[in-house]
C-alpha cells in the first residue's frame, strides 16, 4: 500500500506521495490513514467539477494522473464576465479555499501546460510565447508522465522540460516511448489535445444568481418558469427552437442537480417548457435535496433546429400532430421516457425481436424492409417472454391436444400451423450487436437522470432474456390454437418428437 | 296538486327536458352528439359509438385478455379518424408478462396500424389515472385503452366520474379494461361484458380457427336522456378485418361466406380480357 495524497501537515512532515505505507508509518507512528474508495472519491469529484459549470460550461475531469482527477475548465470567451483571467482565478480558487479546499490551479494555452503550472507554478497565468521559457524551468515530472518515465529521466539527467527542448526525439522515443514526446507537445502546443466536456454543452442558456440561497421546489420552479420566458426570447430572436433541456441547479455545497427533458419537436414555447420541467419535478420526490441551499439556477437548451416563427391564424392547417406529439412531451417528463413508447419493427423472424418499444420522445425512421407482412398470422399480445406449457399433441408434428398453462388445463378444438420459425444462422455471429440498444438522444444529454430510473424487468428494446433456450439456436414450430371456449393462444414447440431430448412447449401469446 | 293531468305531464315533460339540459350544459356535455335512445335501440349501432363516451369492457377472465384486447380495439378503431390520430393503450408496467403486450405485428394482422397505437407502461395507478385525463384532453387521441388488470385499485365511482367528464368535455372516448364478475357503481356509460367463442371453422381448413368470434353483452347503456332498458340479447360477433358482423348461422354452407370483403375498386383485367382493350 502507498499513500496516494496528502494533507498540509503530512508535506510538511516530509511525507511524500508514492511512498509505502510501512515507510511512512516508520517516520510518524501516529499518522491518520482513510483507505482510498476511488469510486466514491471519483464520483464525488465530478459532482464537485460539475458544480464549476457556473463558471464556464466546459468542464471536464481529466483522470490519467491524479487518482480522482484534474479538473479542468475551458475559459474561451469568459474570462471577461469575470473581469479579467486573474480575477477569475483568484475567484475559482478563493471560493474553493473559502469552502475549505486545499487547491492550486493555474492557467495556461494547452491543457499539458496548465496541468504543469497548476501542479509544478501555482497561480501563475501564462500564455503566448512566454510559455515554453516558463515550461523549460519545471521539473520532468510536471509533463504527467509515468512514474517509471520520471524516474528514467532524472537518472539520465534530465531533470527540467528544458532539458528535453531540442534533444533527437527518435533517441527519446525508443528510450522513453511515444508517451513523453506526446505529453511534450501536448504541453507546448504541437499536439492538439480535446477537452471532453461532462455536462452537455448548451447553445442558449438563461441564468439567475440568487444573494441569498433557495431551497423550495416550488421557488425553484417559479424562476425556472422565468428563465423559461428569457430562453424562449433568445430562441426566438435566432429563430430556433431546442428539443433538450436541462435546468441546472447549483448548490451552496459545491453540487450541481440537473433535471433534463425532451420534446419530441423543436419548441420555445416557455409553458410547454415549464410545464415539462413541472412534470419532472412530480417524479422527483425524495431525490430532490437542496442542501444548504442552491445560489444560481440555469436553464439551458440542447439539440437545436430552426423553427421559424408560424402566424396562428385563420387558415392555420393544424393537423393536431403538435397537440400529439405535446402530450407525449408531457407524459415522458412525468412517467419517463421509457414508459411512452411505440413499437418499430425490426428486420427479424424471431417474433419477440421483430418489434422494438421505441421511446416517442425519440423517434427515429421506420426500416423500409422491416415492414411486418400482414399476411401472416401473429397474436395480439404477446408475453415478453414464452412460458412454459404441458402439452399432448400428436405424433411427430401435429397440433396441441391438451394444454395445461398456468395450471389450468385446456382442451384444444381447432388449431392452425405449424408456421416454422428458423434460428437466424446469419446473425448467429451478430448477436451482441443486435441485443445492444441503439444510442438514443436522451441517454446522450442525461446520462445520470433517467439512465438510472430504468424501470427494472422491463423488455425495452431487446430481446427477453429467455433462460431455458436460445433463440439463436432452436427452430420453433408454431401453432395456433383454439380451446373450446374460444380463447386463442399461440404456442409453439421446441424439439422433435422421437428426437433425443423430447420436445418443449411454451406459449408466446394471445390472439383476439 | 294536480300533477297528473294530460296538461301537466306536458309541462313535466318539458321541465324535465329543460332540467336535462340545464345538467348537460354544466356536466359540459354534447347533447346533440349522443343519439337518442330510440334510435339505439340496436346493438350493433352501438359498435360505432358516439364520441366522449367511457367504455368499461369486462372479461369473465384474465385468461381471456386477447379478446378483450381485440374487441377494445374494434371500439376504439371506430374513433380514429378526422383530427385523431391515435390510439393510447396503458397497462401497468408490471404486467407486462401476466397479460402480455400489444404486439405490433399482430395488430397489423388484426387490421389496426400499429403506429397508432401508443402504449404507455406506467409504475401505478395514479400515475395511470393521471396519463388517462392527460390523454384525454388531447383533441389529437382518438381512444384511450385502460388495461387494468390488478382489478380496480382505486377506481371508485369518483374516479370514473371524473374520466367521464373529461372524457365528455374533450369528446375523446376512454376504456376501461376490466376481468371478473364483479360490478360497482361506476359512471361509465356503456357497459360491455365480451366473452370469447369458438370460431367457426375457416372455410379452407375445416381444422383451424377462422374469425374471431365474441360473445357480447351490454349491461348498461346510458346515453343521452334515457333510462334505456338493458338490451339482455346476447350479441354473436365476429371481426373481419374492417370492422364487426354479426355472426352467419352456422347452418349456412361454408362456401357461401367469404372470407374477404372485396374490395370496392375495379378490378385488374387480364390481359387477354376483352374488358382491358375496351378501356
Amino acid at each position: 500500500m502507498r499513500l496516494a495524497a496528502l494533507d498540509f501537515l503530512a508535506n510538511r512532515a516530509g511525507l511524500v506521495v508514492g511512498q509505502s505505507l510501512s515507510d511512512a508509518r516508520a517516520l510518524l507512528p501516529d499518522l491518520v490513514l482513510r483507505e482510498l474508495d476511488e469510486g466514491f472519491t471519483t464520483q464525488v469529484f465530478a459532482d464537485f467539477a460539475d458544480w464549476h459549470s457556473n463558471a464556464s460550461p466546459i468542464v471536464a475531469v481529466h483522470d490519467d494522473v491524479a487518482p480522482w482527477g484534474d479538473l479542468m475548465l475551458d475559459i474561451t470567451g469568459v474570462a471577461h464576465l469575470f473581469g479579467g483571467e486573474e480575477k477569475l482565478l483568484d475567484r475559482l480558487l478563493g471560493r474553493l479555499r473559502e469552502l475549505g479546499f486545499t487547491v492550486t490551479g493555474a492557467i495556461a494555452d494547452t491543457i499539458g501546460a496548465a496541468w504543469a503550472l497548476a501542479h509544478f507554478a501555482p497561480g501563475r497565468i501564462i500564455g503566448g510565447s512566454e510559455l515554453v521559457q516558463v515550461l523549460a524551468g519545471l521539473p520532468v515530472a510536471a509533463l504527467r508522465l509515468t512514474e517509471s518515465q520520471v524516474f528514467g529521466l532524472v537518472q539520465m539527467g534530465l531533470k527540467q522540460v528544458g532539458q528535453l527542448y531540442g534533444r533527437d526525439r527518435k533517441a527519446l522515443q525508443a528510450r522513453f516511448g511515444q508517451s513523453l514526446l506526446l505529453r511534450l507537445d501536448q504541453a507546448l502546443g504541437g499536439i492538439e489535445e480535446r477537452i471532453t466536456p461532462r455536462l452537455p454543452i448548451p447553445d442558449y442558456y438563461a441564468e439567475r444568481r440568487f444573494a441569498e440561497p433557495i431551497g423550495y421546489l416550488d421557488d425553484v420552479l417559479m424562476t425556472m418558469r422565468d428563465l423559461a420566458i428569457q430562453l424562449g426570447l433568445r430562441l426566438g430572436t435566432a429563430q430556433q427552437g431546442a428539443q433538450g433541456f436541462h435546468l441546472m441547479l447549483y448548490r451552496v455545497d459545491h453540487k450541481v442537480m440537473t433535471l433534463s427533458v425532451n420534446a419530441a419537436r423543436a419548441t420555445r414555447d416557455p409553458d410547454h417548457i415549464a410545464s415539462l420541467f413541472v412534470h419532472r419535478s412530480d417524479r422527483l420526490g425524495s431525490e430532490y435535496d437542496a442542501g444548504f441551499g442552491i445560489d444560481s439556477i440555469r436553464l439551458a437548451a440542447t439539440s437545436l433546429a430552426p423553427l421559424a416563427d408560424v402566424q396562428v391564424g385563420a387558415f392555420g392547417t393544424d393537423d393536431g400532430a403538435a397537440d400529439l406529439d405535446r402530450l407525449f412531451d408531457r407524459m415522458s417528463s412525468r412517467l419517463g421516457p421509457l414508459a411512452v413508447v411505440r413499437s418499430k419493427p425490426v428486420d427479424t423472424h424471431i417474433p419477440e425481436r421483430a418489434v422494438r418499444l421505441e421511446p416517442v420522445v425519440a423517434r427515429t425512421d421506420d426500416d423500409p424492409g422491416a415492414r411486418p407482412d400482414p399476411d401472416l398470422p401473429r397474436p395480439l399480445r404477446l408475453l415478453p417472454a414464452p412460458e412454459p406449457v404441458d402439452v399432448i399433441a400428436e405424433v411427430p408434428d401435429g397440433p396441441p391436444k391438451r394444454m395445461v398453462w398456468r395450471r389450468v388445463s385446456y382442451k384444444v378444438l381447432k388449431a392452425s400451423g405449424p408456421e416454422r420459425i428458423e434460428a437466424e444462422w446469419w446473425r448467429s455471429g451478430q448477436r451482441l450487436a443486435l441485443l445492444e440498444a441503439p444510442p438514443s438522444r436522451e441517454k446522450k444529454s442525461d446520462p445520470r437522470d433517467d439512465a438510472q430510473r430504468k424501470r427494472p424487468g422491463l423488455p425495452v428494446g431487446e430481446a427477453s432474456p429467455l433462460a431455458d433456450f436460445d433463440p439463436d439456436a432452436v427452430t420453433r414450430d408454431y401453432y395456433i390454437v383454439e380451446d373450446d371456449g374460444g380463447r386463442r393462444f399461440w404456442v409453439f414447440r421446441v424439439g422433435l418428437y422421437g428426437a433425443e431430448s423430447r420436445p418443449r412447449w411454451f406459449l408466446h401469446g394471445f390472439f383476439a | 296538486m294536480g300533477l297528473a293531468g294530460p296538461a301537466n305531464s306536458q309541462t313535466t315533460r318539458t321541465d324535465i327536458e329543460a332540467l336535462r339540459l340545464r345538467i348537460a350544459a354544466l356536466e359540459n356535455r354534447h347533447v346533440l352528439s349522443v343519439p337518442d335512445d330510440t334510435s339505439a335501440g340496436d346493438g350493433l349501432a352501438l359498435l360505432t359509438p358516439p364520441a366522449g363516451l367511457l367504455h368499461e369492457v369486462f372479461t369473465d377472465e384474465q385468461r381471456a385478455a386477447g379478446a378483450t384486447l381485440g374487441f377494445a380495439l374494434g371500439i376504439a378503431r371506430s374513433y380514429l379518424g378526422g383530427g385523431r390520430k391515435a390510439i393510447l393503450y396503458l397497462e401497468l408496467a408490471a404486467e407486462a408478462q401476466e397479460i402480455g403486450l400489444p404486439y405490433g405485428h399482430g395488430l397489423m394482422s388484426y387490421g389496426i396500424d400499429p403506429d397508432r397505437l401508443v402504449i404507455g407502461r406506467v409504475a401505478n395507478m395514479s400515475e395511470l389515472f393521471w396519463a388517462m385525463e392527460e390523454a384525454i384532453a388531447c383533441r389529437s387521441v382518438a381512444a384511450v385503452i385502460a388495461d387494468l388488470a390488478v382489478g380496480n385499485r382505486g377506481l371508485d365511482f369518483t374516479a370514473s366520474r371524473r374520466l367521464s367528464l373529461r372524457a365528455a368535455a374533450a369528446g375523446t372516448s376512454a376504456l376501461l379494461l376490466r376481468y371478473g364478475h364483479d360490478r360497482e357503481a361506476s359512471a361509465a356509460q356503456l357497459r360491455w361484458r365480451v366473452r370469447p367463442a369458438p370460431s367457426r371453422a375457416d372455410p379452407h381448413d375445416q381444422a383451424a380457427p377462422g374469425r374471431p368470434r365474441f360473445l357480447v353483452d351490454i349491461e348498461k347503456r346510458r346515453l343521452g336522456g334515457g333510462r334505456a332498458s338493458p338490451d339482455t340479447s346476447t350479441l354473436v360477433l365476429d371481426w373481419t378485418g374492417h370492422g364487426f358482423v354479426a355472426a352467419q348461422d352456422r347452418r349456412q354452407p361454408a362456401a357461401s361466406h367469404r372470407w374477404r370483403t372485396a374490395p370496392s375498386r375495379p378490378q385488374p383485367a387480364a390481359l387477354g380480357d376483352r374488358l382491358s382493350e375496351a378501356g
